[in-house]
């Protein structure tokens, strides 16, 4: 919202596509009239970027899912390059728009660590639950365990509370002391931390079990989850929490699947969240006129995603020619600045998310790893064992992921299994980008057509 | 499961069966409140699946809707709309038993 | 220097893994080449069809024998399955134009040996309850199908691996010294032959050794759905050849037909191309109504080879002792396994079933 606000106010034509009815992303979501009641301190953060985005004069496009990009460098051999063609659809249709530059903010998904059960009814993530507490006004459950890592799980056991439900468990993966580790750089910014210490008081008071230092052993039920088995990270005795929902999560994943498909740069930077765009001081890719801000450029906390997006615009200004470069630097360092804080507290944020190293090795052979294909983490180890080295080979070995998700849920935990054996991270690699950026309708792209209009090329020899 | 102020209803079917869920939400957390938890079967090994992610990325919540195949997650409820649950892909193992050959451990 | 190695086969595709194989099991001490993962380019991301319809017809007897070797794969590769599944074939035509041509094409092949039998359109809708009925005639061949392409290279790897091929994936040659000297990203080393067997990259391995054959490469596109219920139960074509059209046991309808994405040999797969994705997806909706409500989960190209006159490059490297060349088959997946099993037993001296493709004929024309 912040770069296209950025952009249009100087004078720039921009569209802003965006997948959601509403512009807001994940953590700025809109309130839904007459669902979500009274909006949060981070609906009214958001409310003002929409205010600001309608009166800026760029143009959003909502409910538009991004389903192609081309252009820019993705020619024929010895083309020179193209605009940037974003092809992007509702059900029903698809559209095609073309720009001089493109910035990329597709923001994080969520990492799961695999465990026994973790594909039953009931179990969803720390985000899933959020979006229910947040715009949906639904509760998780009656009955619901929090559990996994980082700031999330106090907020989403705590908005369960404030919602009337009832939490049955807390199950923190960080000690206390991991926490208090934290605490330097939480301080720096006295709202978050304030927030953080309401929701503690709030899960503290309602006198439910707050399990640190413990994980998920494993999900129980038939067709849905009825229990949860948790244990002491150190070992010992493993303890049962009946629940109706398990919210789980273990930090924060940036979407690069269209700085990918761009055959951008990227590094693979755990702090992070893992692999992000490579981009100089002004969010530049190494792609000209490829800019990416927000967590999708490598998390980085909401705090810090506005002001990261005015940066890429600015920088897409005066690449462009509309703004000067002097004028253009010289906003560019403020926000910098201004950045800065925010940033450090939410790379904290993002380390505070990271799960132990040792949650993957965890992973039962026989737990599902890829959803979408039920490909086991046992059939994993067997593609390496027969001679899969890399990500994408071991997609051809055993279909993992293949499936309509296209390796979102899977690829980190693949990637990591893969890597214990391999040696790195940078060694596995990640998919190969390609379109469909998400699972397209076909219904949106054929329109009405007559056999005649198909442009069939010329035939095959005979 | 949902707010206890929420009174808006919006009328559905499910499987056939008629169904009253709060308004305004999506589908999947319109069948949540109302305690439909499992959505589908996994195509492969057939374990019961539902809403992962909220946010339309996992394709979990992937059933019929009005027909059509669509994701839970993203498809508000309208009053009227007819949901298939457990969209019909065939339960085949890909992979089969002889994939790795002889020499596989 | 004591060659290391009697053969070094450079491209571990259908056609280097098969010939490694096959030569392996003949007694000779083979190393295989790679510069990625094996099976990963053309032979990874084909369609994995298995027709006599789309086949040339002067490979049509090569394919009838592949299809009988892709159809038993545990047996002779060590237990490897590739999914293969038999299933029934229609090239169908919507326009008389196409139907004038399906009748040449089908003339041609049955001529060469495949058992196309020209039908009617009731006939054709019986066969394939899916089809749209405003086609207008179909070619129905018995003995067609498909594999899971990409299964293939594990399939492979076991079986090379236990018939004792020394595999070397991820290494790159980069020239070849007479003697032949072969110096990889692993170092130098010395074998008595040489198998080039590198797809679209044939025409650079052969500069290796000064001779110039140009070979055009095509990018082609594919697409893939999520699962659906059945929607059709043969291969289709169209006439003209560009459409393939398969749906696997798992439900996942494959879409190709050789439309043209954006790429070239030396950058390797840019881009899918839009307006070719769209055409593609276009005749297929056109041929099985009920892809209409199916979503697209993927798409992927692949670097196909094709000489001067689309006919395969399979012999002996002119003017050059012990040195092959196996490649540019032009729906070289379906023929690869029995082209390449010729070409081990011609290496080994063993005489032949059928002619290989000799190269000299393509070191007199330019390609068009």
């Amino acid at each position: 919202m912040a770069a296209a606000t950025c952009a249009a106010l100087h004078g720039a034509g921009v569209v802003l596509l965006d997948e959601n009815a509403v512009p807001g992303g994940q953590v700025y979501r809109a309130a839904v009239p007459g669902v979500s009641g009274a909006p949060g301190p981070d609906a009214r953060v958001g409310d003002r970027l929409r205010a600001a985005l309608l009166a800026s004069g760029a143009e959003v496009r909502s409910g538009q899912r991004v389903w192609a990009l081309g252009g820019g460098p993705l020619v024929a051999p010895g083309a020179a390059p193209a605009p940037y063609r974003v092809d992007a659809c509702t059900d029903a249709a698809t559209a095609t728009i073309e720009a001089r530059s493109l910035i990329v903010c597709a923001g994080a998904h969520e990492r799961i660590v695999p465990f026994a059960g973790w594909t039953l009814p009931g179990v969803m993530g720390l985000a899933a639950a959020t979006i229910l507490l947040k715009s949906q006004a639904v509760l998780p459950g009656t009955r619901t365990v929090v559990a996994g890592i980082g700031p999330l799980l106090a907020a989403v056991a705590a908005g369960i509370l404030a919602k009337g439900g009832r939490v049955v468990g807390v199950v923190d993966l960080a000690s206390r002391t991991d926490w208090l580790r934290q605490l330097p750089t939480l301080a720096e910014r006295p709202p978050l931390l304030a927030r953080g210490a309401g929701w503690l008081a709030r899960i503290v008071s309602a006198g439910l079990p707050l399990l640190s230092g413990h994980r998920i052993v494993r999900a129980l039920g038939a067709d849905v989850v009825d229990a949860v088995e948790v244990a002491p990270l150190t070992g010992g005795v493993t303890r049962r929490l009946d629940c109706d929902a398990l919210c789980v999560g273990h930090g924060l994943v940036p979407a690069i699947e269209a700085t990918l498909l761009y055959r951008a740069e990227h590094v693979f930077d755990r702090a992070r969240g893992g692999w992000v765009p490579v981009l100089d001081g002004s969010q530049r890719s190494t792609v000209p006129l490829l800019y990416a801000a927000g967590d999708g450029a490598g998390v980085a906390g909401a705090a810090a995603a506005p002001l990261a997006g005015e940066i890429a615009a600015l920088a897409a200004l005066a690449d462009l020619g509309l703004l000067g470069t002097a004028d253009a630097e010289q906003a560019i360092a403020v926000r910098r600045g201004a950045r800065s804080r925010p940033a450090r507290v939410g790379a904290a944020m993002s380390a505070m998310m990271a799960p132990p190293g040792d949650l993957v090795d965890r992973i039962p052979p026989d737990c599902v790893v890829c959803r979408c294909e039920d490909v086991t983490r046992a059939e994993i180890e067997t593609a390496v064992d027969v001679g899969a080295r890399d990500l994408n080979q071991l997609k051809h070995f055993t279909r993992c992921g293949m499936g309509p998700c296209q390796g979102r849920m899977c690829g980190e935990a693949a990637a990591e299994l893969l890597a214990r054996r391999v040696g790195s991270r940078e060694a596995v690699g990640t998919w190969t980008a390609r379109v469909p950026l998400r699972p397209v309708p076909m219904a949106a792209l054929l329109d009405r057509f007559d056999y005649a209009d198909i442009p069939i090329p010329a035939p095959a020899p005979i | 499961m949902v707010h206890p102020n929420e009174t808006a209803q919006t009328r559905i079917t499910v499987n056939g069966v008629t169904c009253d869920v709060p308004a305004g939400r999506s589908v999947a957390a319109a069948l949540l409140a109302v305690g439909i938890r499992k959505l589908r079967e996994s195509p492969r090994a057939g374990g019961p699946r539902g809403a992962f992610c909220m946010m339309g990325v996992c394709q979990e919540c992937v059933v019929h809707i009005d027909g059509h195949l669509r994701q839970a997650c993203m498809v508000p409820v309208m009053p009227g709309l007819s949901i298939k649950l457990g969209a019909g892909t065939p339960a085949v193992d890909t992979l089969g038993a002889g994939t790795l050959g002889a020499g596989a451990t | 220097m004591t060659p290391q190695f009697d053969c070094a086969v450079i491209g571990a595709g259908v056609m280097g893994c098969t010939t490694a194989l096959f030569l392996a099991r003949g007694g000779m001490r083979v190393v295989l080449f790679d510069r990625g993962p094996l099976w990963r380019q053309a032979s990874g991301v084909n369609a994995g069809t298995l027709t006599m319809q789309m086949t040339r017809a002067a490979l049509v007897p090569y394919a009838l024998q592949a299809w009988e070797m892709w159809m038993s794969t545990p047996g002779w590769l060590d237990g490897g399955d590739v999914l293969a599944r038999a299933r029934p074939g229609l090239s169908v035509a919507f326009t008389d134009h196409e139907v004038a041509m399906l009748e040449e094409r089908a003339r041609l092949r049955r001529q060469a040996g495949a058992p196309i039998e020209l039908i009617d359109a009731a006939r054709a809708v019986a066969i394939e309850p899916g089809l749209n009925p405003v086609v207008k005639r179909a070619g129905h061949c018995p003995i067609d199908g498909f594999t899971s392409a990409y299964l293939t290279g594990r399939a492979f790897r076991s079986a090379l691996v236990a018939a004792g091929v020394e595999l070397r994936e991820g290494c790159a040659v980069h020239d070849i010294a007479p003697g032949f000297d072969l110096r990889a990203d692993a170092g130098v080393l010395r074998a008595q032959r040489v198998v080039l067997a590198g797809g679209v990259w044939l025409e650079p391995m052969a500069a290796w050794f000064g001779v110039h054959l140009p070979i055009k490469t095509l990018i082609n596109q594919l697409v893939v759905t999520e699962r659906l219920p059945p929607v059709m139960r043969t291969v289709l074509g169209v006439a003209s050849g560009l459409l393939s059209l398969k749906q696997y046991e798992n439900g996942t309808v494959l879409i190709g037909g050789g439309w043209q994405g954006i790429g070239n040999r030396e950058t390797g797969p840019i881009a899918v191309h839009p307006e070719n994705l769209l055409g593609n997806i276009r005749l297929a909706a056109h041929t099985i109504p009920a892809l209409r409500e199916a979503r697209l989960v993927r798409s992927w190209l692949g670097l196909e080879g094709e000489t001067a006159d689309a006919l395969p490059a399979v012999g002996r490297l002119p003017g050059i002792a012990d040195a092959w060349m196996i490649g540019c088959v032009h729906s070289g997946y379906t023929a690869g396994p029995y082209l390449a099993k010729l070409l081990a037993q011609a290496i080994l001296g063993q005489e032949l079933e059928l002619p290989l493709f000799p190269i000299e004929r393509l070191l007199t024309q330019e390609v068009a």
